[in-house]
């Protein structure tokens, strides 16, 4: 069975006249699982995503394009969407494709033991039209639908079932964390979690491969020294991401190539809007000064951004002026400035609110999740420190930042977000409307930003189907928030990938690493 | 010697579990699970329900009372990060490790030994004191620049071996291991030396002191006076003294070898126990943690007896002293 799905994959090969070559990658962390349910992290989607199809798929410039449905249009009459689905698509068993396994991915990807339901909380029923058509009814309209669900990855009904891989597991091992079956370009011939995991192409797959890889083995390296030493020894062919310190080596030696771009994360600060008074100051007990936008607006212009570049990015970073970057759905052009340094302005501001002489404060980071983290504050800190915003920095590993936010344990804070649907409409969904643990809004909103106006845009944003009347919202929620300086928005975070020459491929800016994208010469 | 046997077992299952309660009471401040588990998309309900689950709102007494109750029923827990059976996690990576371990172990002595007996017959030759600097520096560099300055030596710059992994395996029963090919020992040099070298110096100066004691002392004075052959003497008659206080060292370095090979595994990406302990931290899949250092404990407990019984072998004073 195998040995014929792989011939077959060699013939369709030989005809587009590629040489077909083997192709070793790494990245900083395995895949947790090969469940596509089971977790929503990035690692484990990106992998997966060239194993497993969802309906929709997003292309070299992150456009969403049919993938397992060909087509899609609003339903008739009611809230929702019809998909028509692709004819003649097997599964990499030989299982034929058909509308029921959509409804049991469906059924199964939002169920409490998944952790990716909330992709599916707008959805109220899914009907199976016939063997190739099915309907997502949602509570409201909502043209964001097919492209949040991109990542949402089909199994095989009767695959999953017949192995008691029914639902994701949650705190235990299934047939379906180790072993997969999907439609998509590339099967996984073996696996050993965190040491290395082959890939095989998938004869059957049914859209013409692009890509003349005959076998791909992916080895996590935590360790970033090593995974360079790997690519430059020649071990791996290609690697994800690596250290911005080392660009310069890799760009000094012949025959390997570094590949930059601009990832969807925007990297700000936050601040705590709500709290009655600073935890971490010593000089002012009774009041929060960054209650007074004011004071928001004076932290913004102490910010000298093109310095930061300078000195910590070798100048590979964009400013950002919003909590989207540029080129993602939404983003307001009417308010693409960012406060320059000023830091006169900064100083003004403070003494008309009340703090000539300037405050001290806690800021929190983190010195292990965005690149040069812990720098960053550092530097930050001392810009403040220059217009009498006296930071007391504290950083710290992921694993505990998150806690001390939700415990509201800050004065302000570092804080990176890349919208997971690459549209305006998901940052202020988790960042800029109130907290509302019922209706799940606001939930990364750790200071509790509090606009009434954002609040009552949102479900209109989500729900408008017309672009012009959408964008025009959207553009009210983020002048408003500017407008109050909510977060400082600082940069786009930069995506830095190192291959040898002779290897193409496709850098695409949600730092997905599509195997299906690369040649070997 | 049952008795003695029966002894220290009973000893080490109690060192065993205060290691577990001292580990397990760490955790608490490592981090929170939960929000390495799920994405951020997840409500905070969702959190909230899955850490109720996996009972992390219980107090800590109860977790602990529950870990151990598994851990002595035979059941390890599975992992929060892949879900998969932490004994099966652990015990893949086991040979990887120890076989890590005996090959740096077997470097130190089989280059430590006749180092340590070279430089005390010529104390004051050059060659001791060339590789008494030698050593010295080596001990004083961490082993994680000495890895990386091995492969960018040999890996990068001269491409003679391997940077990172295991190379090839072969599965033999269930044990995975390096040593059938040469994929596998190629892989293998370089981590082990780096792993070795602090070793080996303590192995050499150890060896070199206790030899140069019994070097001074009567009975080896009065063989010499008789006539006793050099090398007999020498090998015979003070290295097997020697080797008494040296085999308690190399013992305890062994279980230092195994425990403290984390630095060398993340550096060649090996994938040991101690690189699966690294990411756990990094996961904080308390599980993992929790057995791995409960395994690690009784690595030393192992090791210690073993140290202890070879005792009984070579020394047979400690023999009647057991009775009493």
């Amino acid at each position: 069975m195998t040995r014929s799905l792989l011939l077959g994959g060699a013939v369709s090969m030989a005809a587009f006249g590629v040489q077909a070559e083997e192709f070793k990658w790494a990245s900083t962390t395995d895949p947790q699982t090969m469940d596509p349910h089971a977790v929503n992290s990035a690692p484990v989607l990106s992998f997966l995503n060239n194993v497993y199809e969802g309906l929709v798929r997003r292309g070299r410039d992150m456009a969403i394009e049919p993938s397992l449905a060909t087509s899609w249009e609003p339903l008739d009459g009611e809230n929702g969407w019809r998909f028509n689905l692709r004819q003649d698509v097997s599964f990499q068993d030989g299982a034929a494709f058909t509308a029921e396994d959509v409804l049991f991915s469906y059924e199964r990807a939002s169920n409490e033991a998944a952790d990716v339901r909330s992709w599916f909380a707008p959805v109220s029923e899914v009907r199976v039209v016939d063997d190739f058509t099915i309907d997502f009814v949602t509570t409201a309209p909502n043209p964001l639908f097919p492209s949040s669900i991109a990542n949402f990855m089909i199994l095989d009904k009767d695959w999953a079932m017949s192995n008691d891989a029914a639902l994701p597991a949650r705190d235990a091992e299934n047939f379906a964390t180790i072993n997969v079956n999907g439609t998509g370009p590339f099967v996984v011939a073996s696996r050993d979690p965190g040491v290395k995991t082959v890939l095989a192409p998938h004869g059957g797959w049914w859209d013409d491969a692009e890509h003349n890889v005959t076998e791909a083995t992916f080895t996590p390296i935590g360790n970033s020294a090593t995974g360079l030493a790997a690519l430059l020894s020649g071990e791996i062919d290609f690697i994800q991401p690596i250290p911005l310190q080392d660009v310069a080596q890799v760009e000094s030696r012949d025959g390997f190539k570094v590949l930059e771009g601009e990832e969807t994360r925007v990297i700000m600060f936050g601040f705590g809007h709500e709290h009655e008074t600073l935890l971490y100051s010593t000089d002012v007990a009774d009041a929060n000064p960054f209650a007074d936008p004011r004071v928001r607006l004076a932290a913004a212009h102490a910010i000298d951004l093109a310095s930061i570049d300078r000195v910590l990015f070798r100048g590979k970073i964009e400013g950002a002026s919003q909590l989207v970057p540029e080129g993602i759905s939404g983003f307001s052009e009417a308010n693409s400035n960012r406060p320059e340094y000023d830091p006169e302005k900064a100083k003004s501001l403070l003494a008309e609110a009340g703090y000539p002489e300037g405050f001290s404060f806690g800021l929190k980071c983190t010195n292990d999740r965005y690149i040069n983290d812990e720098a960053l504050c550092r530097a930050a800190a001392s810009m403040f420190a220059a217009v009498g915003l006296n930071a007391e920095l504290s950083t710290g590993p992921v694993r505990d930042y998150w806690p001390q936010l939700r415990e509201d344990d800050f004065d302000m804070y570092l804080l990176g977000w890349s919208p997971g649907t690459f549209d305006m409409e998901h940052p202020i969904r988790f960042l800029l409307h109130s907290q509302d643990d019922e209706k799940k809004l606001g939930s990364w909103n750790f200071g509790n930003y509090s606009n009434a106006r954002v609040d009552e845009l949102l479900p209109l944003i989500q729900q408008e189907i017309d672009p012009a009347a959408r964008q025009a919202m959207v553009d009210e929620v983020v002048a408003v928030t500017q407008e109050e300086v909510a977060y400082i928005p600082l940069y786009t975070q930069p995506l830095i990938w190192a291959a040898k020459d002779g290897v193409d491929l496709t850098q695409r800016a949600d730092n997905f690493f599509m195997l299906r994208w690369v040649t070997v010469n | 010697m049952v008795y003695f046997i029966a002894k220290r077992l009973i000893q080490s299952v109690f060192v065993m579990l205060a290691v577990a309660f001292l580990a397990f009471s760490l955790f608490r401040f490592v981090g929170d699970p939960i929000t390495q588990m799920t994405g951020v998309e997840t409500s905070v309900e969702d959190q909230e329900r899955l850490r109720e689950e996996l009972g992390l709102n219980d107090p800590f007494v109860m977790q602990f009372a529950r870990f151990t109750g598994d851990m002595l029923k035979g059941d390890f827990g599975f992992s929060y990060r892949t879900r998969q059976p932490v004994a099966e996690m652990i015990s893949k990576r086991i040979p990887a490790t120890l076989e890590l371990g005996i090959v740096a172990l077997l470097i130190s002595l089989f280059v430590g030994i006749p180092a340590g007996v070279y430089t005390a017959l010529r104390p004051r030759g050059f060659a001791t004191q060339a590789i008494l600097m030698t050593t010295l520096i080596g001990v004083s560099i961490p082993t994680f620049v000495i890895g990386i300055m091995l492969i960018f030596i040999f890996g990068v710059q001269l491409g003679w071996l391997p940077t990172f992994g295991r190379g090839g395996t072969v599965h033999l029963g269930g044990w995975e291991t390096s040593f059938l090919t040469a994929d596998g020992w190629r892989a293998l040099i370089l981590p082990a030396v780096t792993l070795g070298v602090y070793q080996l110096t303590l192995t050499m100066r150890l060896v070199r002191a206790e030899m140069m004691e019994v070097m001074r002392s009567d009975y080896i004075r009065f063989a010499t006076a008789r006539g006793v052959p050099m090398s007999r003497l020498y090998f015979r008659h003070a290295l097997a003294n020697t080797m008494i206080p040296v085999i308690t060292i190399i013992g305890l370095q062994f279980g230092g070898v195994i425990a403290f090979s984390i630095v060398t595994e993340s550096v060649f990406q090996w994938p040991g126990m101690g690189l699966l302990f690294l990411e756990s931290i990094r996961f904080v899949d308390i599980p993992v943690m929790g057995v791995y250092l409960v395994v690690i404990a009784f690595f030393f407990v192992l090791v210690n007896l073993i140290v202890d019984l070879l005792y009984v072998a070579i020394d047979p004073r400690l023999r009647i002293q057991d009775v009493s």
